[in-house]
């Protein structure tokens, strides 16, 4: 499979809010390639280019990474530390997303360098929205610096 | 030798007739020891005398010589008496004088007695009076001593007393950190609790809404206009449900939340909630009268939310009026500041009271009036945490007055 030119990395655990997501993207007119890993243990695989993304170009950076926070083996917020601590990374827009506001872990994930926060909505006509807004300013409107 | 003239008898005077006495002894001897001697004596000086003389006559011329001689013997026998008799005098004088120089003496020694008795008697008396004095010390001292002892005892007690209130306050603040413990143990607890509960539920309940949106959506064909009402009411329920949760937890958050107070502008903090009101088309835009709100103490974030939640329900139990006025204010009273909000709404009936300020308590129909019944529930708990009151005055069809009452800020501050 080719990984290259992968615009959005999608970390999320759960396939319906996975699901959701993408069509929400889509929907939006965000048809950028998008890949989907199911936990914080491959999203590392993928960054850093180990396991089965050995192969994979490294240089090829994402231009956003849509992170859930709570995850089994490794969570949101190591994921979001290994790549803001990592100088070639660091400027790649990561925005987490979680289904609760009740986080602990909201002022750590900004301390480290998350570029947004998003509680995901209940209702899917605002978890749409919220999506789309985040798709067209991290991918359309933001100018990333390389 | 026995030659005596008649003149030197008479000066010679008893001493003579003493010796005379001895010449002729036999005479004398017959009144000598007569009761009345120097009487009967004297009234035979003229016998005696003559008797004498003439047989002093007689003896004249052979003791001529003799007589002179014992004369000159006699005259000075007689000076040295009569010398030795004016040394007597004055020695008696002396001896007088003395004895009178004595007995001053004497009186003074008497005096000088009497003194040193009555000093005696004083020494003795201080010396009873210095016994009695001892024996009052003496029973002082003791007092003082059991005194002493009770006050040692006293002090043992107070230091126990003292230790004993020590070791309760150890106990008691052993106590509180170990409540404390317990308490951030539960509040932890909660926290995670409240984490679980809001992202384990919500998923579920965002994955219901949204397939159910993408059958809306992407198969609407395949559904009657039922089934299509089916899929909405589907939706939403699963959005009331997602808001109760959310609302739920927002509450339960309050009561962990750590109250931050400092003076709050009301003023500011009311017009900056009017400026993020949002209104839907055709919503009657409201007319707002606010007063002078004078500063309150309290946690500006909560206060806000109160202020929110206040005039978000205003608004929307006017809605069914052809006009929103909304009129909010303050007054003092009993170093209180009372705010309050009124509109001119729905208004509820009074009996109801008691469950107007209840957890996901309503008093409309959610057909009436959308709302999950957490509003004002979060206001009471809000304003109790500032320790204020709040409460509602209302008539139905008329309108709802609500009160709350937060601490004055001191004006020093």
């Amino acid at each position: 499979m080719n990984y290259d030119n992968v615009e959005i990395l999608l970390v999320e655990d759960s396939t319906d809010d996975a699901l959701l997501t993408m069509r929400a993207l889509k929907k939006s007119g965000l048809t950028n390639k998008l890949h989907h890993v199911i936990d914080g243990a491959e999203a590392l695989d993928f960054i850093f280019c180990m396991g089965v993304y050995a192969s994979r170009n490294i240089k090829e950076y994402p231009k956003l990474i849509l992170l859930d926070l709570k995850m089994p083996k490794v969570s949101g917020i190591q994921v979001l530390e290994r790549v803001k601590s990592d100088p070639d990374l660091k400027s790649i827009p990561v925005v987490m997303l979680t289904s609760s506001n009740e986080s602990p872990d909201i002022e750590k994930c900004f301390a480290l360098g998350a570029n947004s926060y998003i509680v995901k909505p209940v209702d899917s006509d605002n978890f749409f929205k919220a999506i789309k807004e985040i798709g067209l300013f991290w991918i359309k409107l933001n100018q990333p610096q390389h | 030798m026995r030659a005596y003239s008649y003149v030197n008898l008479v000066i010679a005077d008893q001493k003579i007739l003493n010796t005379a006495f001895l010449e002729n002894p036999e005479y004398y001897c017959s009144f000598k020891d007569s009761p009345k001697k120097s009487n009967h004596c004297c009234i035979n000086y003229p016998i005696l005398f003559k008797k004498k003389h003439l047989y002093l006559r007689d003896m004249k011329k052979n003791d001529s010589d003799e007589l002179i001689i014992a004369y000159k013997e006699l005259a000075f026998q007689h000076q040295e008496k009569e010398n030795r008799a004016a040394e007597l005098i004055i020695a008696n004088k002396e001896l007088i004088f003395q004895n009178e120089e004595k007995e001053h003496r004497a009186a003074e020694l008497i005096i000088a007695n009497k003194e040193l008795a009555f000093q005696n008697e004083e020494k003795e008396n201080r010396a009873a009076e210095l016994v009695i004095a001892n024996i009052e010390l003496a029973f002082q001292n003791k007092e003082k001593e059991k005194r002493a002892e009770e006050l040692i005892i006293a002090n043992r007690e107070l230091k126990q007393a003292e230790d004993d209130i020590r070791k309760l306050n150890d106990e008691l603040e052993q106590k509180v950190i170990e409540r404390t413990a317990q308490l951030e143990a539960v509040n932890k607890e909660l926290g995670s609790f409240s984490y679980s509960v809001s992202h384990d539920l919500r998923a579920p309940i965002r994955a219901i809404n949204g397939y159910t949106k993408i059958l809306q959506e992407d198969y609407a064909d395949k559904f009657d206009a039922d089934g299509v009402k089916v899929l909405q009411t589907i939706i939403r329920n699963s959005k009331k449900m997602g808001e109760l949760i959310d609302d739920l937890l927002a509450f339960s958050k309050l009561g962990r939340k750590q109250v931050t107070v400092s003076a709050v502008d009301m003023n500011e903090l009311v017009t900056i909630v009017r400026e993020e009101l949002l209104f839907e088309d055709g919503e009657n835009i409201p007319v707002f009268d606010v007063k002078i709100l004078p500063p309150a103490k309290g946690d500006k974030s909560l206060i806000k939310q109160v202020w929110i939640n206040l005039i978000s329900n205003a608004l929307k139990y006017s809605r069914k009026k052809n006009k929103t006025t909304v009129e909010i204010g303050a007054y003092e009273q009993n170093n209180l500041i009372v705010y309050y909000v009124k509109d001119a709404g729905a208004g509820f009936d009074m009996q109801y009271y008691d469950k107007l300020f209840g957890v996901f308590q309503r008093l409309h129909s959610h057909e009436e009036f959308d709302g999950t019944g957490i509003g004002l529930a979060i206001v009471q708990k809000i304003i109790h945490r500032h320790k204020g009151t709040v409460w509602a005055e209302s008539a139905l069809n008329e309108g709802t007055c609500f009160y709350f009452s937060l601490p004055k800020t001191n004006p020093l501050n």
